[in-house]
């Protein structure tokens, strides 16, 4: 009887109850994702992890589209037989240039957080174009498409813009030319110059054969190879303190 | 229900007396005692959770919780911490080595053709072979490595690229192959391909036209085509570079087993010849597994049947 | 029909009437009822082929547009946003009509949010199948359309919060406090959730402006909050109206309305990170949305309890009323699927459950269970009301209520089997501690429960397809009687 008392209050007057209900709803989001820009360790603190060379980011622009992050998963969880099967446990740093983050919710197929190197080109270009003449049980579909659509690297720089408006250490300039040096090596620092973007995406397509035609078209597929290829070996654990990242948790 | 002539009974002095659209009201009933004991109880067990583990943040860091985790690092230290599930899985990992290092240590220090006489190494060592081929190798040479004719060889026969004696394979597994054939399209006339095809196919007794089979023959033998120099004079392949064997009837690359007639079987290996063959690559393992775990594979795979 | 309606002397209503407008737009709650039918025959149809693709993959045909991955959005966006959406657009509009006697402040701009909403569905299904998605799970909508929907949203949340203020009647009544907090907290999740900085003004691509672990848990308190305040708090607005009028009986408990709806409020935004446990997101945050899960228990259960507890006065009529038997269904799946969301949302049991079937076994637990049963039956009950006549068949009302019920249960028990299979498989150790099955192996043991999915949702779906039936002959029934009245000559302008 005393609740409903106070209750006819907020009941009889829908300004107050707009704000109330605003304020209730509100301070969840407060505590629970402000934070994790602020606290140390929410991105671990490892070297390797760096942003996607432009083949690799339309790979993974291609990986979105087509909706592959509905089945495959990207985030290896720290349980034992998660180890055996997908290796070491994702960190939080692995996705730090993800923009969205792919850690999918569900694993109709398997995870593909390390999928990089664990297989060859070649399987791979088989594989997305008729998945069951290699694994004969498999319920993902073919992407034949991939292999005949020449990849749309028109707008690349002006994707590679927008990324770095969000903070990926793209460089437009000389000076976060030479930043991305000091940070990622030569060769890295290459593939971030935005002005080449197109260049480069020639070169690493022609310079690996991701879809089986060398020098031929560059294809989706390159591009998702190229992606899938990049997946997952860029730390080095042996020069990592694992008992700082249990610490970070 | 049981409570009903009672509610009904009192409907008037119950409901709140609001009125909305002609007949929608309330009743006043008091909360359900099991709803609001119910209700407390989730806060204690909530505010149980909150001390135990990891839970509010403050400012730049965040409560740890009383409860903690002891676990032994990969140096042998034994570090505490609070609870958290990468402690935790630090803690599990511990407890399945405790289990399967003496397996392991065992693994290591017995050479590969003493496994076979220690039955319950010998156990250990296909069970967990059979576990990492089935998840990292099944994928291309398919579950039971038979392979797959075009693609991915079989591994279960007596005939190998790249030999089969456990050294042979073990660097197979850690170092990954690529194997190479030019393509000779573009180097010899048809004619020739068709003779050299003739000539391959009587090798493995596919019937064959018998001039052809002749010009085949020494154009294998010639620097023209230069057939020998990786298949060998005798034809019977040369591991270093994993060219095959051509004389026993076991095809990889050609796809002789899918065609019922000669002519069907000659043409699939024109095709090989004509284009070459360069997608045979079997990628290195040497950083994705662990020294023993590739020492498990290749006894493993030297066990399914070819091992030499 | 409503007494205190036809004796209420409100000089803006017999205006109107005078006028020739009608005292309540119910023009707009009738079209909305009608797309609410199209797009559950449209949503539930790819829902049963995208469930067929992974029974039998060949029916992906090699046809990029209805590939799997980019028909499975197509899926819940057209029940989420065109099923669901137009549901509660109807009842609301319906709702705050009648619960406040005024009629929506503007009739164009009702119009608009027909016009908009189903402008976004169809634009949104058509550019998945397209290839252009955020990826954001229910909110693969890229930023031209996310911005469409912002402006409809603000249109809606004025046409709403103006009629209510327009009320003639001091309280607000409890129905119209959920869709009103639906209303405000899809505004606010539905902004930031979609920050993000396109390409250019002529691409449809946009990169989301956080990354990894931040966007992670932005979009999941969007996520959990699409099912607590879309899925949930607005069906609940939905149930709060149509069950007591269905019963005829008030509402059990006022106080446990407050109690609960605030709760609910409060304590919804808190537990998205129960969709990212063991991540890589921190283990605190983890764990204030697993304890916050098992707050929500009770205060769902609220819900459960004031709608359950209104109808059982009236079990005599259970028997013999589909339409009370759809909301009886309704709200015990509701409470079901309340309870096993908690305990999914404990870390040892989220272990097993997350990545499987088992997510979606819940999800269709809530979503065929609670948010598709709840509108049947308000449904049933609405549309007689908006074409002035009765329902065509009780019979083949009966008949949807069986095949729906028939249908959810295959579909969740074999999320469920099939889930629980998939968690214990990938964890399954032989007797030396090795992965005892590959992956695939676990694709191939699940393979019987694809089928049985599918089973279940082509009974389901019949079940619509038999509703739709109805509905139209209802209509017809409807028109021809009006017709009928006019040619008598009577008072059917006065038809109160
Ligand atoms: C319908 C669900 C589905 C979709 C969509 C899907 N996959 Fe798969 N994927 C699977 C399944 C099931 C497997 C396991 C069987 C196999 O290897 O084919 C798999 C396996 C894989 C593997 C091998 C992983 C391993 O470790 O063996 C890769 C790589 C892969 N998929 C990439 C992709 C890419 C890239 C896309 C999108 C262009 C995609 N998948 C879309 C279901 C799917
Ligand atoms: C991406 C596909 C792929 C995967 C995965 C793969 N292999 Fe291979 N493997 C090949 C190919 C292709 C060849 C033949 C190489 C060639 O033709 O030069 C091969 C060759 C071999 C050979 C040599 C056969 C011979 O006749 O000499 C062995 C042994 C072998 N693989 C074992 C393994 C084991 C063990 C694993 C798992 C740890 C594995 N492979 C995983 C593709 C693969
Ligand atoms: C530079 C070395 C080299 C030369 C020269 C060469 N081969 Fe090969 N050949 C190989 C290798 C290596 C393979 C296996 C490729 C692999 O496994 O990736 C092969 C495979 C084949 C196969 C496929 C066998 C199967 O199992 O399907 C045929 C047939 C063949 N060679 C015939 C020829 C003929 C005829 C010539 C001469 C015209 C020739 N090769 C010249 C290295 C060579
Ligand atoms: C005929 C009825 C239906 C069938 C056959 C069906 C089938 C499916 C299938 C096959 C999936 C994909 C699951 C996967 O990726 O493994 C799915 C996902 C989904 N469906 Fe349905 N569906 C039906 C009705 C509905 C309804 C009415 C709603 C909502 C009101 C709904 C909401 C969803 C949601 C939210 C998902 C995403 C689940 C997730 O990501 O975990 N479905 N459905
Ligand atoms: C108190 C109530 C509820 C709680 C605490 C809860 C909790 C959960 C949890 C723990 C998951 C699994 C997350 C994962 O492992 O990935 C989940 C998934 C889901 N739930 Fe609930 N649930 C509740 C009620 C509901 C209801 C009523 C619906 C109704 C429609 C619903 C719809 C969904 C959907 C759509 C998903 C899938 C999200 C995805 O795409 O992964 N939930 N819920
Ligand atoms: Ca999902
Ligand atoms: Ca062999
Ligand atoms: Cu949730």
């Amino acid at each position: 009887m005393k609740l409903g008392f106070k209750h006819e209050w907020i009941e009889t007057n829908i300004g107050l109850m707009v704000v109330i209900t605003m304020l209730a709803i509100s301070v969840a989001g407060m505590v629970e994702i402000i934070p994790l820009f602020f606290i140390k360790g929410t991105v671990e603190n490892v070297a390797g992890p760096r942003p996607y060379t432009p083949l690799e980011l339309r790979g993974r622009d291609i990986y979105q589209d087509n909706g592959c992050f509905y089945c495959h998963s990207q985030m290896i969880r720290p349980f034992r037989d998660e180890e055996l099967r997908y290796g070491h446990y994702s960190l939080a740093a692995e996705s730090q240039y993800d923009h969205p983050f792919l850690w999918g919710s569900e694993r109709t197929g398997p995870d593909l957080a390390r999928i990089g190197g664990k297989y060859s080109n070649a399987w791979h270009v088989q594989h997305l174009i008729d998945p069951r003449s290699v694994v004969s049980q498999s319920i993902m579909p073919g992407f034949p498409w991939l292999a005949t659509t020449p990849l749309n690297m028109s707008d690349i720089e002006a994707r590679m813009k927008a990324l770095r408006d969000v903070g990926v250490p793209y460089a437009l300039t000389k000076q976060e030319y030479e930043a991305d040096v000091k940070k990622f090596g030569p060769e890295l620092a290459k593939q971030y110059y935005i002005p080449n973007a197109q260049q480069n995406i020639i070169e690493q397509a022609n310079a690996n054969d991701y879809d089986g035609r060398k020098n031929g078209p560059i294809t989706e597929m390159d591009a998702v190879i190229a992606y899938l290829q990049s997946l997952g070996n860029q730390v080095d654990w042996s020069k990592v303190n694992e008992n700082q990242l249990v610490k970070d948790r | 229900m049981s409570q009903n002539p009672s509610q009904q009974g009192q409907q008037a002095v119950q409901t709140t007396g609001h009125v909305w659209d002609g007949d929608l009201q309330e009743f006043n009933n008091p909360l359900p005692t099991w709803w609001v004991y119910t209700f407390f109880a989730t806060i204690v067990f909530s505010i149980g959770y909150w001390l135990i583990y990891p839970a509010w943040p403050i400012g730049n860091t965040y409560t740890r919780g009383f409860d903690t985790i002891t676990y032994v690092d990969k140096a042998g230290q034994k570090v505490t911490s609070h609870w958290n599930t990468r402690a935790l899985l630090m803690e599990d990992m511990n407890k399945a080595a405790a289990f399967q290092k003496p397996f392991f240590d065992k693994v290591l220090a017995t050479p590969y053709e003493q496994i076979a006489k220690d039955p319950e190494l010998e156990n250990f060592v296909m069970a967990t072979g059979h576990s990492l081929f089935e998840n990292n190798c099944a994928s291309c040479h398919q579950t039971g490595a038979q392979g797959l004719v075009g693609h991915y060889p079989n591994l279960t026969d007596d005939d190998w690229l790249y030999g089969g004696r456990y050294a042979q394979i073990n660097y197979t597994i850690t170092d990954g192959r690529h194997g190479y054939m030019p393509t000779f399209g573009e180097v010899l006339e048809p004619a020739q391909i068709d003779d050299l095809a003739n000539y391959v196919a009587s090798l493995s007794g596919i019937h064959a036209d018998p001039a052809k089979v002749a010009a085949g023959r020494q154009l294998f033998h010639s620097d023209t085509a230069g057939c020998f120099y990786c298949h060998g004079e005798q034809a019977t392949g040369r591991h270093v570079i994993g060219a095959p064997n051509l004389t026993d009837q076991i095809w990889l690359w050609a796809d002789v087993p899918a065609h019922h007639t000669a002519q069907g079987k000659i043409e699939a290996i024109r095709k090989v010849i004509y284009n070459g063959v360069n997608k045979g690559v079997m990628p290195a393992w040497g950083d994705r597994l662990s020294p023993v775990d590739i020492k498990v594979l290749t006894f493993y795979v030297h066990n399914l049947g070819g091992g030499q | 029909m409503s007494s205190v309606a036809a004796a209420s002397p409100y000089a803006l209503g017999a205006d109107r009437a005078a006028a020739g407008v009608e005292e309540y737009n119910f023009d707009i709650v009738k079209k909305f009822t009608i797309m609410t039918l199209v797009w559950a025959v449209v949503g539930m149809s790819v829902g049963v082929y995208i469930a067929s693709e992974l029974a039998w993959p060949f029916l992906n045909f090699d046809i990029p547009y209805i590939e799997f991955g980019r028909f499975r959005p197509v899926h819940t966006t057209s029940v989420i946003l065109g099923f669901g959406g137009s549901a509660l657009f109807a009842t609301s509009y319906y709702i705050v009509q009648r619960t406040c006697q005024a009629r929506l402040i503007s009739d164009f701009a009702a119009s608009f949010t027909f016009w908009g909403w189903q402008a976004c569905v169809v634009l949104a299904d058509a550019s998945y199948m397209m290839g252009h998605t955020t990826s954001r799970e229910y909110a693969e909508m890229e930023w031209p359309l996310a911005l469409l929907i912002l402006v409809v949203w603000v249109v809606y949340m004025n046409l709403f919060i103006g009629t209510i203020m327009r009320r003639k009647q001091p309280h607000i009544y409890v129905a119209n406090w959920f869709y009103l907090a639906f209303i405000l907290a899809v505004a606010i999740l539905h902004v930031f959730n979609h920050l993000a900085i396109p390409v250019s003004m002529f691409s449809m691509k946009s990169y989301s402006l956080f990354s990894g672990v931040q966007d992670a848990m932005t979009q999941w308190w969007y996520g959990h909050n699409m099912v607590g305040f879309y899925l949930t708090a607005a069906f609940l607005g939905m149930m709060y109206y149509f069950v007591p009028k269905q019963a005829g009986r008030p509402i059990y408990s006022y106080r446990l309305s407050i109690v609960h709806f605030w709760a609910l409020s409060f304590m919804y935004m808190w537990v998205g990170a129960h969709h990212l446990h063991w991540t890589a997101l921190p283990d605190w945050t983890s764990t204030l949305a697993a304890t916050f899960s098992i707050l929500l228990l009770m205060p769902s259960w609220g819900g459960m309890i004031n709608g359950i507890m209104t109808l059982s006065g009236a079990w005599d009529k259970l028997r013999t009323d589909p339409v009370m038997r759809f909301m009886i269904v309704a709200l015990s799946f509701y409470g079901m699927s309340t309870f096993e969301g908690p305990m999914m949302a404990l870390k040892e049991v989220n272990a097993l459950s997350h990545y499987t079937n088992w997510t979606v076994g819940h999800v269709h637990s809530g979503a065929l269970g609670w948010v598709a049963m709840i509108t049947f039956g308000s449904l049933y009950h609405l549309i007689p009301k908006l074409w002035n006549t009765r329902l065509y068949s009780v019979r083949l009302a009966a008949i949807h209520f069986w095949l729906a019920t028939i249908g959810i249960l295959l579909y969740i028990v074999a999320m469920w089997i099939s889930g629980i299979t998939q968690g214990l498989m990938w964890r399954a150790y032989d007797q030396f501690g090795n992965l005892q099955y590959s992956f695939i192996e676990s694709v191939a043991a699940i393979h019987p429960f694809y089928v049985m999915r599918m089973i279940g949702g082509v009974f389901f779906l019949s079940g619509v397809l038999v509703m739709v039936f109805n509905v139209t002959m209802t209509i017809l029934q409807g028109k021809r009687e009006e017709r009928q009245a006019l040619a008598a000559g009577g008072l059917a302008g006065a038809n109160v």
